[in-house]
């Protein structure tokens, strides 16, 4: 029954990127690791019982599972035993002379020019910045500085506390018939088509395949008014990371005339935010503004908010 | 069906911002006090279930894979569980699963959320509809904020009557030596602070932390052999979608249903009479006046009055959050583990300076979202 928009113009799939800002703790020995590096310093960890060295240093042995091996600090020099090429560098795993793991880095090298069993040396970054490049990289050829043997060291007094981290991460969520639709319709024409359930004929909004209440299906679009009853709202006033509008504004949950689901939205219109509590009230109708035609982009933005209705 | 017991609890000290520990360590210091409570080695578990909330909030994908080294769990099954708030309660129903099932005989539940490390609205309002819906998504306060609206105008659940949750969780909490926050708070302070999303405001709200805490639960077998088993009598966990058509916001759903379940399992006809102390998850101070009405320690409508007459206070006849709730503490994944923990010590009477007196039977809730996700248990200090 989806009987979509075919304009080739019309998007398949929403592209949205999530950049989130994060402060990672990289913890004690890890931290102390990391603060080892700006001094130029290999920390490893090592576990007196089980024997075992290994680097970048851990609060925990991993084979015994005991807390608190003690730090060593290892030379600069290592063996590749693998390699690989990512996006024209050498990604390689390094045993470090002394220690008993790998150490994932890369290497300044050609992909032709690396082999197994290369020997490596650390190569330092010019201006340290508390993260694992400020060891740059281990180029082919022997050390020229760090101690010549694992050496014990005391635990040391500087930490790395925090290392700033972002990510950001794109998604392309494909529209699919229903949404497919249901956003042609809304950038087109400027309405709202919800799916009518073959069974219960409650209209659901957004448009679905399936009914959630009787999971029957859904059978045809049905225009929705762009008035409705307000269900809840509350008043944003809390500023936050990824936030899309300008607080103080109104959080609002509509239900539409003629659906049976909940929209997410905003109400504004002639009344001052300080006294949307006594102004608002729940069971009110409202009726969507719409932006401007020449400002409309075919989502749910294009309403500008809803207004009170004043009988 | 074969009986399982919590034999032994954990958890870290929670605060903003534990800058000497990365995730894998926060959650190695509540296994290894959870152990320690229950005189074991990691050699006497058979299996581990992480807890932890959605990867956005720290940025590691796959963290009970980083755990298991940090835990002593080497070559040992591990799995990671997610659901949300309630997320402590789902690795703790999958625990008791894999012991009636005859997979394990003990298993240990770490459940933890670094907090501080992420952007925490910004990562809950993802659960959101990307399409529709996200782009004016308020984390879970908005649409907290807008119900508690409703049940205000319908239940009476009035500002006032959060601001007493507030006064006495914050109160709890200074007896809880693990609490991230401990101060004590007015109902004028609660009703004066900073408006975040009105009604709520930022006394009506949990600190943000960095926690975990552990939990070990064992078969009837191995339990025996432990001094204090706490017996879960019923444990529940129901859910219901974001979006569904004609969903009732004002009385939780799935909270009906989960408590009807494990009150039927546990031969509880009169909560408020049969518990002896309840834990519960509060997001914010209006969802515990909810739940007294959803596990049925009131009438629907009676929340204001049962807070107001001083019942749910550690000296009322029916104390809850005596550990002070997520006032205390609210690191996510961790929270509904930190309920199921708080209420077995209850009732093993290792519950410290909020112990309430002759504790044998516990009731628990935990959750997420403002109505769609809710489990609830009963643990006693008697098998049946
Ligand atoms: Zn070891
Ligand atoms: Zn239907």
């Amino acid at each position: 029954m989806s009987q979509l928009f075919t304009s080739p113009d019309v998007p398949q799939v929403l592209t949205t990127t999530l950049s989130i800002p994060y402060t990672l703790t990289p913890g004690g020995a890890a931290g102390q690791f990391l603060a080892g590096l700006a001094e130029r310093r290999i920390l490893g960890s090592r576990c007196e019982p089980c024997a075992r060295t290994v680097v970048p240093a851990q609060d925990v042995c991993g084979r015994c599972g005991e807390q608190t091996p003690d730090l060593v600090e290892l030379p600069h020099g290592g063996t590749v035993t693998s390699w690989t090429a990512h996006q024209g560098r050498v990604v390689a795993k390094i045993r470090l002379d002394g220690a008993d793991a790998d150490l994932l880095h890369v290497v300044a090298a050609e992909p032709g020019a690396v082999e197994v069993g290369d020997r490596v040396a650390a190569d330092w970054a010019a201006e340290p910045t508390g993260w694992i490049t400020d060891l740059a990289a281990f180029t082919p050829g022997r050390a020229r500085s760090g101690p010549a043997e694992a050496t014990p060291v005391a635990r040391a007094e500087t930490s790395v506390e925090m290392v700033p981290y972002r990510l950001d991460l794109t998604y392309h969520h494909a529209y699919g018939p229903y949404y497919g639709r249901m956003f042609d319709e809304l950038g087109s024409f400027s309405r709202l088509m919800g799916s009518r359930c073959s069974s219960c004929h409650r209209v659901l909004l957004p448009a679905r395949a399936i009914c959630d209440v009787c999971f029957a299906r859904t059978d045809q679009f049905d225009e929705v008014s762009d008035t409705g009853v307000l269900q809840a709202f509350s008043v944003i006033h809390m500023e936050f990371v990824g936030q899309t509008r300008k607080p103080p504004y109104v959080y609002a949950e509509i239900v539409l005339d003629g659906s049976s689901t909940r929209l997410i939205h905003t109400v504004a219109g002639d009344f001052d935010l300080a006294d949307a509590a006594s102004t608002l009230s729940i069971g009110m109708k409202v009726k969507a503004v719409w932006k401007p035609e020449s400002e409309r982009v075919g989502t749910l933005e294009d309403i500008a908010y809803f207004e009170p209705v004043i009988p | 069906m074969s009986n399982v017991a919590v034999v032994g609890a954990g958890q870290t000290h929670h605060a903003r911002r534990r800058t000497d520990v990365s995730q894998v360590g926060l959650a190695r210091e509540a296994a290894v006090r959870a152990l320690q409570d229950a005189e074991l080695t990691m050699d006497d578990i058979d299996s581990v279930i992480v807890a932890t909330g959605p990867v956005l909030f720290a940025a590691v994908n796959q963290p009970e894979k980083w755990l298991v080294d940090a835990l002593g769990a080497r070559l040992k099954p591990v799995v990671r569980v997610t659901s949300g708030g309630g997320t402590g309660l789902a690795g703790a129903l999958a625990a008791v699963n894999q012991i009636k099932g005859g997979f394990a005989e003990r298993v240990l539940v770490v459940a933890y959320d670094k907090l501080s490390e992420g952007a925490l609205q910004y990562s809950i309002s993802t659960l959101y509809d990307p399409f529709w819906g996200r782009e004016f998504a308020v984390g879970i306060m908005g649409f907290s904020a807008a119900y508690w609206k409703a049940r205000m105008d319908l239940l009476g659940h009035t500002e006032e009557a959060a601001a007493l949750v507030s006064v006495k969780n914050h109160r709890n909490a200074l007896l809880n030596p693990y609490a991230h926050v401990r101060k004590e708070v007015t109902v004028e302070d609660v009703l004066a602070s900073r408006p975040l999303c009105w009604p709520i405001k930022l006394l009506d709200v949990p600190p943000i932390s960095d926690g975990a805490c552990a939990v070990i639960l064992a078969g009837e077998d191995a339990a025996k052999r432990s001094a204090d088993p706490a017996w879960i009598r019923g444990m529940a966990y129901y859910s219901e979608g974001e979006n569904a058509a004609d969903r009732s916001m004002i009385q939780s759903e799935p909270l009906r249903i989960a408590a009807e379940k494990v009150y039927r399992e546990a031969g509880i006809s009169n909560p408020r009479r049969q518990v002896d102390v309840v834990e519960v998850q509060e997001p914010y101070t209006c969802f515990e006046l909810s739940y007294y009405e959803g596990l049925g320690l009131c009438p629907p409508g009676g929340a204001a009055q049962l807070i107001e007459s001083g019942a749910t206070q550690i000296d009322g006849d029916i104390p809850v959050n005596p550990s002070g709730g997520c006032m205390g503490a609210n690191p996510i994944g961790a929270t509904a583990l930190i309920r199921l923990a708080e209420i077995a010590q209850q009732v093993r009477g290792r519950a410290g300076a909020y112990q309430i007196p002759d504790a044998k039977v516990g009731l628990m809730q935990a959750g997420g979202g403002w109505a769609n996700l809710r489990g609830v248990a009963v643990v006693s200090s008697t098998k049946n």
